[in-house]
């Protein structure tokens, strides 16, 4: 829990990955692990969706390249020798931001909107307004997987810019 | 029985698609409410649409505002399956003419189960 969210506890993004993991990868979710550092040199996608209004922040996905792989074949019902086409690891891994960051939403006060995802195949930084609030770190299939909660400092602000990509 | 599935999404759709093709349902997908507009303007009559929420183009508010509009779909059921599961959204989108709400992520067996609440029973088809 933190002072910027208060109504967002770690446990809540805990339940939601797991609830998206269980539905979606029929698999055994995410597990807490201690924070990874992110290796710039190491491959990872990363989304986002913001939420303006009444509570304004952002919602970031962050998973390994592997993670992502994986993520993407068992939303589409792929193969585990198919290689996911680029615009199918942009979709499956912004769909998981939308589930996440949209539940996220239903969490904080209202009523405000949600953008539609953007995704970077590198960590995606945060409008500069904006400052990491609750950090989830997770592992999965020996990759590390981040949810990032981040908020602006006081409710009703003018709503924020889209996440911008990171160049490498 | 046939379903028009809009979703900006195409793991969505697809995840929508495995859930309700094995039980009888044909499906048509669109990625955003104007294709699915086009699919029904063109003489699609679906039985009914699962329709996301955020998406560009047209959201899908708007397209339920659209379909309500239009006499000749007023049978069309309107089913709602987003993130957004704010209350006050959930209370517009069904006040616009949409019959039911899920909420993502969903089991298979809520959708299935909202199907048999609105009178569609699920068939097995083979293989």
């Amino acid at each position: 829990m933190t002072a910027l969210a208060p109504e967002l506890a770690q446990q809540d993004l805990e339940t939601l990955v797991a609830q998206v993991w269980s539905t979606y990868v029929l698999d055994e979710g995410p597990l807490p692990a201690p924070p990874a550092p992110w290796n710039d040199a190491s491959p990872c996608w990363s989304s986002a969706v913001s939420v303006t209004g009444a509570w304004h922040g952002m919602i970031a996905v962050d998973l390994a390249e592997s993670a992502a792989v994986a993520l993407t074949r068992a939303m589409l019902a792929m193969d585990d020798d198919e290689e996911p086409a680029s615009e199918d690891l942009v979709d499956a891994v912004g769909e998981l931001a939308n589930m996440i960051g949209g539940n996220v939403k239903a969490l904080v006060p209202g009523p405000s909107g949600l953008s539609l995802p953007v995704v970077g195949h590198s960590p995606l930084a945060a409008p500069s307004e904006l400052a990491p609030t609750l950090t989830l770190d997770l592992t999965w299939r020996g990759t590390p997987l981040r949810v990032r909660v981040l908020t602006a400092g006081s409710r009703g602000e003018s709503p924020t810019a889209p996440p911008q990509e990171m160049l490498p | 029985m046939h379903a028009l599935i809009i979703d900006d999404s195409r793991a969505m759709r697809a995840i929508l698609r495995r859930i309700i093709a094995p039980v009888g349902w044909q499906t048509t997908e669109a990625a955003h409410g104007r294709e699915a507009l086009d699919h029904m303007e063109a003489g699609l009559v679906p039985d009914v649409c699962m329709i996301d929420w955020n998406m560009p183009v047209m959201d899908g508010y708007q397209f339920v505002c659209e379909v309500r509009k239009r006499p000749e779909w007023r049978d069309v059921t309107l089913m709602m399956v987003t993130t957004e599961g704010e209350h006050s959204q959930i209370v517009r989108a069904l006040a616009a003419g949409a019959h039911e709400y899920v909420i993502k992520p969903f089991p298979p067996e809520a959708i299935l189960d909202k199907l048999a609440l609105l009178g569609f029973q699920s068939q097995e088809v083979s293989a």
